[in-house]
């Protein structure tokens, strides 16, 4: 069942200015749009009402001390229906429940990791579940599935 | 040795030997008449004291080692064997008692007990700074790996942010090829640091990793994936050349033996023979123009050199079937 027909918003919280650039461009590559970009917590609360993401790439060591999980937790509360992606270099950090997130990009990323990660996060937002075999790239919580039988 | 008499008020002594003398120093006029209680001093332990005197109450042997005290006033440890002496009716006519100076083995007892004792809190002591060290240094090699990855990440976002910026393909094409080695080194970092075990590197698993990364984003040719994955573990110290070589042979399958708008398959197969592992990386292409031997220019270069870098043999063979890479593993390599 088609049930966004896509392409997709997303917001990516990323404190490092050229990694943050280059996230973007790859997700329009992978023909979706960047609504919003934030370096931490405060950026995030201060998107105007009228914008909702359907997916947040974010790492988990922000700028000015803020954490990827307290976004993470911003998020679920303001937008319950935002897929929420981290993507970091401190996957340890991540509790084994992801805190209600939906998944995970390690860094480094490939770029052909990347894009097979934004190709499964498509198909399972805009047509679930995904027709393409998980990529090594990219690891689901069981969130991830569960929002398809919604 | 010495003989009591329990017939006679306070058990006294009523024989005593040569050896008994020299032993306590006390001449024989001294010790008949006394009970053997004034050999015990001040360290003598009172339990022992009170078997005794229960073995004499009962009429029962006793075995048991006693601090005593010589006439000098100097300790021994006595060996000490008393048994009763019965007549016909068995009644107890006298105490028989022999006397052993053992200090020395007692000494070297007590020597051993102390220097294990010594042992033990050094080994403790010692356990617990190796935990701390242990703890700081799985502390210093998260940080380390935390940075590399950053830096990594940072290396590839600049690559692409460059290569976005360059019209000519053949510049492209090759900043391409560099962006994927780099991409490959970072994909055998990841995986070398999953866990805290940094000491073996799967290279099976991260071959099939990687090609299914690569297939995914070689969207104009549709190549399926077939990985046959036995342990096939290499040290930390071949991995990044092996990911790099495994990455060259890979995407030269792609690029070369796979033309767009083909479809096919590439296997790899994995597995550890006896001091080698086997990397078998096949496809069942037969229309490809290059993808039959090795790739020219900086991936051939790659290939060979780093090869002979890690011990590793690469042989590439084409049937009717198709092309298949083999590279034999030395993992004993020094």
């Amino acid at each position: 069942m088609k049930r966004h027909p896509g392409p997709l918003d997303f917001l990516v919280v990323e404190d490092e200015p050229l990694i943050s650039m280059d996230i973007e461009l790859m997700v329009e590559d992978a023909g979706h749009r960047v609504m919003a970009t934030a370096v931490a917590l405060d950026e995030v609360e201060a998107i105007p009402d009228d914008q909702t993401p359907n997916v947040a790439l974010v790492d988990m060591h922000l700028a000015r001390g803020s954490f990827g999980l307290e976004v993470s937790d911003y998020i679920r509360a303001r937008w319950p229906d935002t897929i929420i992606v981290f993507v970091t270099a401190n996957a340890r950090e991540i509790p084994d429940d992801f805190a209600g997130a939906h998944g995970l990009i390690s860094k480094p990323f490939s770029s052909a990791g990347f894009m097979a990660a934004m190709q499964y996060l498509e198909e399972g937002i805009c047509d679930p579940p995904p027709v393409s075999p998980q990529p090594g790239s990219f690891v689901a919580s069981k969130t991830f599935a569960e929002s398809w039988e919604r | 040795m010495i003989i009591t008499d329990p017939k006679l008020p306070d058990n006294p002594i009523v024989f005593a030997n040569e050896a008994f003398q020299k032993l306590t120093g006390y001449p024989r006029d001294e010790l008949l008449g006394r009970n053997c209680r004034f050999l015990q001093g001040e360290d003598t332990d009172p339990d022992a004291v009170d078997a005794i005197r229960r073995a004499i109450a009962r009429g029962e042997d006793i075995a048991l080692d006693l601090l005593n005290y010589r006439k000098d006033g100097s300790a021994f440890w006595n060996a000490l064997y008393l048994s009763p002496v019965k007549d016909d009716q068995g009644r107890i006519q006298f105490f028989f008692a022999s006397q052993l100076d053992v200090t020395a083995r007692i000494d070297a007892h007590s020597r051993v007990a102390r220097q294990k004792e010594r042992v033990e809190a050094e080994v403790e002591k010692r356990t617990a700074d190796l935990r701390a060290a242990l703890e700081a240094q799985k502390l210093l090699l998260h940080e380390v790996d935390h940075r590399v990855k950053n830096n990594m990440t940072m290396i590839g976002s600049i690559l692409r942010l460059q290569m976005r910026e360059i019209e000519d393909p053949r510049t492209v094409e090759r900043l391409r090829a560099m962006m994927e080695r780099i991409d490959a080194l970072a994909t055998v970092h990841r995986r070398l640091y999953q866990s805290d075990n940094v000491v073996r590197f799967d290279i099976g698993a991260y071959a099939a990793n990687l090609a299914g990364d690569l297939v995914q984003a070689a969207d104009d040719r549709d190549i399926g994936l077939v990985a046959d994955l036995k342990r096939a573990e290499v040290s930390p110290g071949q991995a990044s050349a092996l990911g790099l070589i495994v990455n060259e042979i890979l995407t030269n399958t792609i690029r070369h033996s796979f033309r767009p708008g083909d479809s096919g398959q590439i296997g790899i197969h994995a597995r550890t023979e006896g001091g080698r592992v086997r990397l078998v990386i096949s496809d069942d292409s037969t229309g490809g123009t290059f993808g039959d031997q090795p790739p020219s220019g900086l991936g051939g270069i790659i290939i060979n050199r780093l090869s002979r870098q890690v011990a590793t043999e690469v042989t590439w063979a084409t049937d009717a079937s198709g092309t298949r890479v083999d590279l034999s593993i030395n993992v004993e390599a020094p």
